[in-house]
């Protein structure tokens, strides 16, 4: 396979944002593709009663949509080869038309040979999300880095 | 007796065999809203976090073992790590195992860090996707 993002890739390379908006709406269609039926993901009543300030988004939701930001940018999915993330805060979903945007960014933090890790960020009405977000990518061919030389 | 720490290290049978579809991958790029062209067409690849429709799978028997007395109302998800040994595609199958790492039991809930092997059914690795949850326990009325 060959390489699509190695030129220019150094420590500090930002990648395009990708913004998702997070409503009722997709939080059931997450549920239903993902099978998980936690109620506090669409029972306000429910999320309530478990002591959260209403319905919030899969974390795993966030986590997919995040990915997104590390997947457009190198085109080929299968280069991931690890992603962790820690849930910080909850991504509170109100049930209206607009639901809340969740913004993604992202910016190249290591470099290791062909190894690439990039840090992710996501934000929600003005707050991170999540924490320690990073994947790790395999560009398939050495990345030239001047970062490392003296 | 509620899940305690003395249930790190337990470790669950196989899971039924899971058949990755080329129809729940078009659901779950829907619903991320994901338009990237390898998760269509012929053979479609499953996006890396897919993994966590199979890792529910082997959760479930957490929650469905009455030994733990866990509730999947009651659960948040702490942290989430996937390793990929190779991508899933449509026409795949393959068998997830869930084992308990560890469990912290404070006042009221419960940390419980687990881990399921994702592997074909060669026993070939294909993903391990390592977790922590949190589950808050009822208050005693």
């Amino acid at each position: 396979m060959k390489a699509t993002v190695v030129d220019g890739v150094e420590v500090g390379t930002t990648l395009p944002v990708v913004a998702v908006r997070f409503t009722r709406e997709r939080l059931v269609r997450y549920a239903g593709a993902s099978t998980d039926f936690n109620p506090i993901h669409y029972s306000e009543h429910f999320a309530k009663q478990v002591g959260l300030p209403g319905v919030i988004a899969h974390g795993m939701l966030t986590m997919g949509a995040a990915l997104r930001v590390v997947t457009t940018w190198v085109g080929d999915p299968s280069r991931v080869i690890s992603y962790a993330v820690r849930f910080t805060r909850p991504v509170l979903v109100p049930d209206d038309a607009d639901g809340v945007e969740v913004e993604f960014s992202g910016s190249v933090s290591a470099i290791d040979g062909s190894l690439v890790t990039v840090s992710i960020e996501a934000i929600s009405d003005g707050r991170k999300v999540l924490g320690a977000a990073r994947a790790e990518v395999d560009l398939g061919v050495r990345v030239p880095h001047r970062d490392r030389e003296p | 007796m509620p899940i305690t720490e003395a249930h790190a290290g337990r470790r669950y049978p196989p899971c039924d065999p899971y058949q990755v579809s080329a129809a729940k991958i078009t659901e779950f790029v829907t619903a991320l809203g994901d338009d990237n062209p390898r998760y269509r067409g012929e053979s479609p690849m499953a996006p890396p976090t897919f993994a966590a429709v199979i890792s529910a799978q082997a959760w479930d028997q957490l929650f469905s073992d009455p030994e733990l007395e866990l509730s999947l109302g009651r659960i948040v998800h702490g942290d989430q790590r996937f390793t990929f040994m190779r991508p899933l595609h449509a026409g795949d199958v393959v068998v997830a195992t869930v084992t308990i790492d560890k469990v912290r039991v404070r006042s009221g809930s419960e940390l419980i860090s687990a881990t399921v092997d994702i592997a074909s059914r060669d026993g070939e690795p294909v993903c391990t996707a390592q977790a922590t949850l949190a589950h808050s326990r009822k208050a005693a009325a």
